[in-house]
């Protein structure tokens, strides 16, 4: 490195000094320049006193550049444009409770003249009543009750006995909500959809991208320990699940990397279906032997100036430094407040150096964004391995303007520098400026994961205990497909991996990106089944019989991926046969159980329609049975995690 | 060093900033005292960049008694949207370049005077002579890689504030600095 012997470093000689007559007549000459100013700036202008000249109004509008009124240029543009679309959306969607509600509720004007009618009136109201109904899609029903307010006293005192009317107060008067608090952040999610419960007749084949995120549980365990409920979009069920790890059977090679665990057993919170679990743990190489060069791209705005932003980082930071070796290559760059490289490539065994220059790091000044991507892409490039991880690790609060402002563009950017071989992941830290959708954008483009440090337990976990994970794939583009037996099962629903669901087609389409595997990592992916006979959709009058020519088996997986330094994907196929049924859940083994709590426990902060029956004290149980030997201690502290739940969500009564 | 090459903001210390925040407040409402006194605060740092762009003392002494007219002059239209030090960076760096430019078309005969005249700059070309190819050499960059080094190396600036004096963003600063170091390989 050329810092050592830097010419430049000569330059600060100080250079000889002024001589005081020099000196004292500068000064003079300033005092006499401000003064002759100070005098010039009390001349009387010309003109009337009260205005100065008279001029036209838009000369001085001309003076006004349109960078000067950005802000109310913008306010107005924003107002005039955003909220007649949003009152549009609001209005015309068939989702919002509030809106409804006011609908159903008739004016008390009209109630009176409802009991002073006769029973024509009556039943025409109750006409429109079910008409209201009859546009709500049918599960989506008790929602709306939820937010029905509860009638105000004088309406129900006119109202004498409108028998149809007053079933559905009581009614909304049981589903009344219970004081929940959802949390007042300025964290952003994209909504989803939630999975919906299929018929097997109609559409057998499932078919959805492994996701190794974890970002989910950790942002959620925050809100909940911080006393607030997370919003709906922010809990990702698969990322709660995954969060933790499971003892699945090890890959025992590289070469085929991980080998599918399936099983069967009861679901806890409906007695009629079954959970087919499917998990995979990921094969571990030995740490010391893999190489990587790791480009860390730091966001230095003002935000970061946090104690769980970048304090945190930097703290976890040093943790990871301990991971690495002389194999290893570490630079970094910043972004926002202060842009630039603060480090160059540098072997990850000069530590004394990397922990000064990421000591250096300081959060201030406006975002200014500056070419921090590129610039980080470039540095991987320069230093970049031929066999080993060369990776692009961004850590941000959410101020994504990395140099590219347009988030499409910048997809397109990271999915294109993965072809050239450099992976991105991102770690989110600190809450209410965090954009979890660009997050989780960024990282599936750039074949990275997604992970949000809320403390320094979480900075343990991810970037000591799950370093390989972390840093090195072992499989990519990873894809799942389940074809059901419709002989055997009825209906079947995926539990999360909303924002991973591909299309049937895509499964053996090798273009299509898909989620990775890191070392050592386990996934889980659980499907609630209903087998033939119990389903909850009627089944076709048309639809004809079945044949599955005699097969018992319940279901068949595919599974498809990529070593790392291949294009052509490889297929893993597991039938699903009886034997893999358990009668009990005990008996399908502790992370059977504990998977099943996490599931029920996402559903139920979700507020999700399915598995809403079961009380935060089974899912409890279940959690306790399923902690099994918890090395780190994360089970335990998901136990605590419902007990928060449960107080800030108490079950309906 | 590590500071400077990193290019990370090193905070200022506090007091003297706000010390110096309160004076052109106060010089900028019209206080002539405050205004003194500001002005002698800065001179010296005023006159060591005037130095330090031209190399050598006279050039240098009237240079930084220009700023100072023109500071006094400026200062009521000092409109705070940038560091004061910044502001009076701005100003000596134009100063310089005048000044350099005005001395090109006043020929050589000034450069001339200037060596054989005065006795006194004996002791600073002694001090000075370490390493006075290399200053020479800084000297004859171009304009945007001269200011990038002398502000980053000699004036001991981060990149970020050595981007807003020159009105360029931090990354062609450091595209500068490096343009810099591949010309004086050659030059050196």
């Amino acid at each position: 490195m050329s810092q050592n012997n830097d010419p430049f470093e000569s330059l600060n000689a100080s250079p000889p000094a002024p001589r005081n007559a020099a000196r004292t007549k500068a000064l003079a000459a300033a005092r006499a320049a401000f003064e002759s100013e100070q005098e010039k700036s009390f001349v009387q202008t010309k003109g009337k006193n009260a205005g100065g000249r008279l001029t036209s109004i838009f000369t001085s509008l001309k003076r006004i550049s349109i960078m000067d009124m950005r802000l109310p240029i913008g306010t107005a543009a924003i107002v005039l444009l955003v909220l007649p679309l949003g009152w549009q959306l609001y209005s015309s969607t068939a989702l919002t409770p509030g809106d409804l509600a006011i609908q159903q509720q008739p004016a008390p004007a009209e109630l009176e003249s409802v009991t002073v009618n006769t029973a024509d009136g009556l039943s025409g109201v109750a006409g429109q009543q079910a008409e209201t109904s009859l546009v709500l899609a049918e599960p989506a029903a008790p929602m709306i009750m939820d937010a029905a307010p509860p009638p105000s006293p004088s309406v129900a005192n006119r109202m004498v006995a409108p028998a149809p009317l007053g079933a559905a107060m009581s009614k909304s008067m049981t589903y009344a909500p219970v004081g929940q608090s959802v949390a007042p952040s300025g964290d952003t999610f994209s909504s989803v959809d939630e999975q919906r419960l299929k018929a097997v007749t109609e559409e057998p084949v499932s078919t959805f991208s492994l996701d190794v995120d974890t970002a989910s549980y950790a942002y959620t365990r925050r809100m909940l320990e911080d006393g607030f409920l997370p919003e709906r979009d922010a809990v990702r069920i698969e990322e709660l699940i995954n969060y933790f790890p499971y003892d699945y059977p090890a890959a025992e090679s590289a070469e085929i990397p991980f080998q599918p665990s399936v099983s069967v057993y009861p679901t806890p919170w409906n007695a009629k279906t079954q959970i087919l679990q499917i998990g995979i743990k990921g094969f571990e190489p030995v740490l010391a032997d893999t190489k990587s060069n790791l480009v860390f791209l730091i966001d230095t705005s003002g935000s970061m100036d946090a104690p769980d932003k970048l304090p945190l980082l930097k703290r976890a930071f040093g943790l990871l430094l301990d991971q690495l070796s002389a194999n290893d290559t570490v630079s970094i760059v910043t972004y926002a407040g202060s842009a630039g490289i603060a480090l160059e490539p540098t072997s990850a065994d000069n530590k004394a150096q990397i922990m000064a220059a990421i000591d250096q790091l300081y959060a201030g000044g406006g975002t200014a964004g500056a070419e921090g991507i590129e610039l980080a892409y470039r540095l991987a490039e320069q230093a970049k391995i031929a066999d080993g991880t060369n990776r692009v690790i961004l850590a941000t609060d959410g101020d994504f303007n990395v140099g590219i402002d347009d988030p499409d563009k910048l997809k397109d950017f990271i999915s294109d520098k993965r072809g050239s071989g450099i992976s991105l992941s991102v770690l989110g830290f600190g809450r209410g400026n965090l954009d979890d959708a660009t997050m989780q954008a960024l990282a599936q483009n750039g074949n990275g994961n997604a992970s949000y440090i809320s403390s320094f337990a979480e900075a343990k976990k991810v970037l000591v205990e799950e370093i390989g994970g972390t840093l090195h794939t072992i499989a990519k583009d990873v894809k799942v497909q389940v074809e059901f037996n419709p002989a055997q099962v009825a209906e079947y629903r995926l539990i999360g991996y909303e924002t991973r669901a591909l299309n049937r087609e895509d499964f053996n389409n090798d273009a299509v990106d898909a989620g990775d595997v890191g070392a050592g990592t386990t996934v889980t992916a659980l499907y609630e089944i209903t087998p033939v006979g119990a389903g909850q959709i009627e089944p076709l009058r048309y639809g004809g019989a079945v044949s599955s020519d005699g097969s018992e088996e319940i279901a068949f997986l595919k599974m498809r991926y990529k070593l790392p330094d291949s294009d052509v994907s490889q297929l893993i196929e597991v039938p699903v046969k009886p034997e893999l049924v358990y009668g009990e859940i005990a008996d399908a083994g502790v992370d059977a159980q504990f998977a099943a709590a996490v599931a029920a426990f996402g559903q139920k902060v979700k507020s999700s329609v399915y598995g809403g029956a079961i009380t935060w004290d089974e899912i409890k149980t279940l959690a306790r049975a399923g902690r099994g030997v918890d090395e780190g201690g994360y089970r335990a502290e998901f136990v605590r995690l419902v007990d928060m739940a449960a107080m800030l969500k108490p079950d309906a009564k | 060093m590590h500071a400077q090459i990193m290019g990370l903001t090193a905070a200022p210390p506090p007091n003297t900033v706000s010390l110096t925040e309160a004076l052109v407040v106060r010089a900028r409402n019209g206080d002539p005292d405050a205004f003194a006194e500001l002005i002698e605060d800065q001179y010296d740092a005023i006159y060591r960049t005037a130095w330090r762009w031209c190399g050598n003392r006279h050039d240098a002494e009237d240079i930084a008694q220009e700023v100072c007219v023109k500071v006094g002059g400026a200062i009521a239209r000092f409109d705070g949207r940038s560091a004061f030090s910044s502001w009076i960076y701005r100003i000596t760096l134009n100063a310089v370049r005048d000044w350099q430019r005005a001395g090109k078309r006043r020929g050589r005969h000034v450069d001339a005077y200037a060596e054989v005249t005065p006795s006194d700059q004996q002791p600073e070309q002694e001090e000075a002579a370490t390493n006075s190819q290399l200053w020479d050499a800084v000297r004859t960059l171009p304009e945007k890689q001269r200011d990038a080094v002398l502000l980053v190396y000699a004036e001991e600036l981060s990149h970020a504030e050595a981007a807003e004096i020159m009105g360029i963003k931090e990354a062609t600063v450091s595209f500068h600095v490096h343009e810099a170091r591949k010309t004086l390989r050659v030059l050196l």
